[in-house]
């Protein structure tokens, strides 16, 4: 390597990150398809999507798309939630009081780009678990009914659920970029392209 | 995946221009090719997709449907008249409801033909539920009529019958499992909202159940069939693509 300070992912970590990509591309996109049935925002006669975005074709395309993907996504984000917990990865990993402290307090651009992505990437889990929690209520209404419920109707159910779309795809962009501030393409390429 | 070599060695070209970009610029392209390309195939792809992963996860939906446990039910302040949509395949048809029979034949010990005034003579449930339609919205609707268990109760299936076809006046076709026919709030209902079921809403006698979507639920239904094995008809929209189990 000619590069001194070149990262170094884990495997696991590169995987993981892969299969989001992936998954969740497929996810939102096969979402879309749903989407469009029945406008969330207006019905039949609302706010279409363009469907180009569209993955299934029509309704029940969508549909097979999602409900083989969702088992993807959701185990690909167990089993890497378990090996966090194994490695003690999410004590040191992840969003922590230092940080905070940083963004309030630290004079230093650098440490408060770093403190920034840490924010981002973390909250990328919350939006994720809520997208499955009301993926699983719009699923499966009847059984779980208490997630319906919980959110006050099964109107504002969907829209949670849609609204997963628009915050990761707002997070994973800021996710990206503030990587690319943090390290650079090359911490990009280490997540994604280069063997290391 | 090959790499491109890098220049990482000072230059100073690189304080000026963005050069550096060009190769995360052209991944990003790739990556937007890559998805386009993706949702043309993908959609494509989708019965394969579609057959392989809709028999597990009919599996998991069948495991945790509990056939015995009510579903919680709404106040009659909750109905939301306005959202219920009316869909049907081909129109409504026209049926004359007092030449109107309810068959329930197939492998039971009983075969029946009963006339409305028949089924209204038998015990009413009404439940206001949530009616969930595959496009997306939901309507809570009061229901009311008899409980299928109780009709195939006095129709006897026997041991061996697993499904149930429903036919409908204008040629719509579904096939259940025994078990979510047999749930307490799956219902041959003639009333909707505490009035008499309208035509367009499937008059004289629907399926209304909590536990399917709304493509399961037939309007119009003529005739209730038992038998042991599904055949290579499961469903209008099922035959066309759409998941046959459905649950909610």
């Amino acid at each position: 390597m000619r590069s001194p300070v070149m990262p170094k992912q884990a495997l696991p970590t590169k995987v993981f990150h892969w299969v989001s990509l992936v998954s969740l591309f497929l996810m939102m996109t096969s979402g879309l398809q749903i989407y469009n049935a029945n406008p969330v925002f207006g019905g039949r006669s609302g706010l279409h999507m363009p469907p180009i975005f569209g993955l299934g074709g029509w309704l029940a395309g969508g549909r097979h798309w999602h409900f083989a993907m969702m088992w993807i996504f959701v185990l690909n984000l167990l089993w890497y939630g378990i090996y966090i917990l194994l490695t003690r990865r999410w004590q040191h990993r992840y969003v922590s009081g230092k940080d905070v402290k940083a963004l309030l307090v630290s004079q230093n651009v650098k440490r408060k780009n770093y403190a920034w992505h840490r924010v981002v990437y973390t909250l990328l889990i919350p939006i994720l678990l809520l997208s499955i929690f009301t993926g699983v209520g719009m699923y499966k209404p009847a059984q779980f009914y208490w997630i319906v419920d919980s959110f006050g109707g099964w109107d504002a159910l969907r829209i949670t659920h849609f609204m997963a779309v628009p915050s990761t795809l707002i997070l994973g962009f800021l996710h990206s970029q503030l990587g690319r501030k943090v390290g650079g393409d090359r911490l990009l390429d280490s997540m994604f392209w280069r063997n290391n | 995946m090959t790499q491109e070599p890098e220049q990482k060695s000072p230059n100073t070209e690189l304080e000026i221009d963005d050069g550096t970009d060009t190769i995360p610029r052209r991944r990003f392209l790739n990556l937007a090719g890559a998805g386009l390309l993706t949702i043309g195939f993908g959609s494509l792809a989708e019965g394969v997709v579609g057959g392989i992963s809709e028999p597990l996860n009919q599996q998991v939906e069948s495991l945790i449907f509990q056939p015995q446990q009510p579903i919680p039910e709404f106040p009659i302040t909750a109905i939301e008249p306005d959202k219920l949509i009316v869909n049907s395949f081909r129109g409504t048809p026209t049926i004359n409801s007092d030449a109107y029979r309810l068959i329930i034949d197939g492998e039971v010990n009983n075969p029946l033909s009963l006339s409305m005034s028949d089924l209204q003579k038998l015990p009413l449930t009404s439940m206001v539920i949530r009616h969930v339609c595959v496009e997306g919205w939901a309507a809570i609707v009061q229901w009311g009529g008899v409980r299928l268990r109780d009709l195939l109760a006095i129709a006897k299936p026997l041991p061996q019958s697993k499904y149930v076809y429903f036919y409908s006046a204008d040629g719509y076709y579904e096939s259940w499992d025994l078990d979510s026919v047999l749930h307490p709030q799956t219902l041959m209902a003639y009333q909707k909202n505490g009035q008499p079921l309208a035509p367009e809403n499937g008059a004289p006698l629907r399926l209304a159940s909590p536990v399917k979507l709304g493509y399961k639920l037939s309007k119009w239904v003529t005739r209730i069939q038992l038998t042991s094995e599904l055949g290579e008809k499961r469903g209008y929209w099922e035959d066309l693509g759409y998941e046959w189990y459905a649950g909610l």
